[in-house]
């Protein structure tokens, strides 16, 4: 069996003075569900997750309401939120989670993932961010290890 | 052990209002602490909770659990916006009544969770605040739950202590006081909030051309849901005619809800908020221990002399005292307190009016502040969380005046009618 530290994990990092525009853009390029958030010196701040991002380029109120078919885009208000929304900084939508520690099992981070509702965590030894694990990158290593 | 009683229960009334702790968390040590002080004793702790009021409560949380996913609840919200055309003071009351009408037949706080999150849709595809809709909401929430039984916790705890008042009674004799109330402070609400609530035409337009049933036609059970729902209301109208107590029905409404609406019955069950039972359980362990060691009695034999024993004087210090006291703390312990000295102060004579003096000083007081009652706490929870803080002296700024206003109808309504 593989230590986490020992996976492929992703160098998936944005500072959090950077912009919101900035991070959903390496978002995008990572190909990893969330990005570790780190200060000037290096220290992890907290993730930054496509939810984070969904939550705050939308309005809030989504979340507590049930039902939205009924409705249509509403260009001018949308355009208005992604405008105040696409300069804040990272560290504003940076949220604490647990991490993971790059000597603990895959069983340990399945674990994790499923009672957390995280789709990546950070790895870290003796307080260094190793890099990103997702669920994907996870499950791929451990069906790919096997003989078929 | 009187005195520890009290002080225990004034503890956690204190704890509760200042909210350092969570209210349930307040509530069930308050319990544990009397019984292991022994204020009371296990099965005198398990004779004072009012299981009914608990079986009352659940049942509602599923009924109204299983009927929200339908979208009944947001076309209703959605419609009223259409029908306002972009008219302030028309979607005001339209707003009001919705909110009333849902908080008197659902209860407050669901009524709230349901409305406010649509309403802050409408007052985003309208460009105007959402802060002056909602608090007329949370005004209209309280007011509307006066009306019934099962509109507000402290209807419900009154309406399942005495037998004696049925689902009939409590509309025959507030749901009048509590509709003029309400159309007396909307008007002062539309008023106070004109200014702020200009609609350009073309935006109502918009929201006017919008599906608003598209949710509902594509929602699964929607007519089963709506038949079991009202099913269960007409079923509380006729409860003394079907000799079965309110929470009997809410039951049998909610386990029909479940056979009928329910595919996942685990998940339907979810929907009870046992935060909020256990709330209620410690209270009642609470009260039983004040009752048990005579502490109730003596308020009630002090509030009997304090009032020579005048019904009307009595009547109206219960309104205005629960008004207080429900203002300050939360109005459900504060019912839950007050249950016991009614009774005591009326001893064997069963007068409907101290009922309604209580009814109506607990519900209309839970507009004063922001703490008043969890509809309050939910509502402008809702609206920080989505960029709109109300701080407790602007909320306290219109509360009062509210309250006040509210109060002096029930006190010329219960002066003519009651007392």
């Amino acid at each position: 069996m593989a230590d986490l530290r020992d996976l492929p994990l992703v160098d998936a990092t944005v500072s959090e003075s950077a912009t919101c525009v900035e991070a959903v853009a390496r978002l995008f390029e990572a190909q990893v569900p969330a990005l570790a958030v780190v200060a000037d010196d290096g220290r992890l701040v907290g993730v930054l997750s496509e939810l984070d991002v969904l939550r705050a380029v939308f309005p809030g109120y989504l979340a507590e309401l049930r039902h939205t078919a009924f409705l249509e885009d509403d260009p001018d208000a949308l355009d208005a939120r992604a405008r105040t929304v696409r300069d804040r900084p990272v560290g504003e939508l940076a949220r604490k989670v647990e991490v993971l520690d790059g000597d603990e099992s895959e069983t340990h981070a399945a674990e994790r993932f499923l009672h957390t509702g995280e789709q990546a965590l950070p790895v870290v030894e003796r307080g260094r961010l190793l890099g990103m694990l997702s669920i994907a990158a996870l499950c791929h290593a451990r069906l790919d290890r096997v003989d078929t | 052990m009187d005195v520890v009683a009290l002080v225990i229960f004034a503890l956690a009334l204190a704890l509760i209002a200042i909210e350092w702790v969570h209210r349930t968390k307040v509530a069930l040590a308050g319990a544990a602490a009397m019984v292991l002080i022994g204020v009371l004793d296990q099965e005198g702790a398990i004779e004072a909770v009012d299981w009914a009021t608990l079986g009352l409560l659940a049942g509602m949380m599923v009924i109204v659990g299983l009927t929200e996913p339908t979208g009944v609840f947001t076309f209703l919200a959605l419609r009223v916006a259409q029908l306002s055309k972009g008219n302030p003071v028309a979607l005001v009351f339209l707003l009001a009544l919705v909110t009333g009408l849902l908080s008197a037949f659902l209860d407050n706080l669901t009524a709230i969770l349901l409305v406010v999150p649509v309403t802050l849709l409408i007052a985003d595809l309208l460009r105007i605040s959402p802060i002056p809709l909602v608090l007329v909401e949370i005004v209209a929430s309280n007011i509307g739950g006066t009306a019934t039984l099962i509109g507000d916790p402290p209807n419900i705890m009154i309406g399942t202590a005495r037998a004696e008042l049925s689902f009939v009674d409590f509309i025959v004799n507030l749901a009048p006081v509590a509709i003029v109330t309400l159309l007396v402070v909307t008007c002062g609400l539309a008023l106070a909030f004109r200014g702020q609530l200009r609609v350009d035409r073309a935006r109502a337009r918009e929201i006017a051309a919008l599906d608003a049933a598209r949710d509902l036609r594509e929602a699964k059970h929607v007519r089963r849901t709506l038949a079991v729902l009202l099913g269960t209301i007409a079923a509380f109208f006729l409860h003394t005619l079907l000799h079965v107590e309110p929470a009997v029905v809410a039951l049998t409404g909610a386990t029909v809800m479940l056979l009928v609406a329910a595919d996942d019955v685990e998940a339907a069950l979810e929907r009870i908020e046992w935060s909020t039972l256990f709330f209620f359980v410690g209270l009642f362990v609470m009260v039983g221990g004040l009752e048990q060691r005579g502490v109730v009695d003596d308020i009630a034999g002090r509030l009997a002399d304090a009032t020579g024993g005048s019904p009307t004087a009595e009547g109206l210090v219960v309104l205005w005292g629960a008004a207080a006291g429900s203002a300050l703390v939360d109005n459900i312990p504060f019912t839950a307190a007050m249950i016991p000295v009614v009774d005591s102060v009326q001893g064997g004579d069963f007068d409907d009016g101290l009922w309604w003096a209580l009814a109506l000083g607990a519900c209309f007081g839970g507009n004063a502040t922001m703490i008043a009652a969890a509809a309050n706490v939910a509502a402008t929870g809702i609206l920080d969380r989505n960029g709109h803080p109300v701080s407790f002296v602007r909320f306290l700024a219109l509360g009062l005046p509210v309250t006040l206003v509210s109060l002096l109808i029930a006190t010329a309504y219960l002066l003519v009618f009651q007392l």
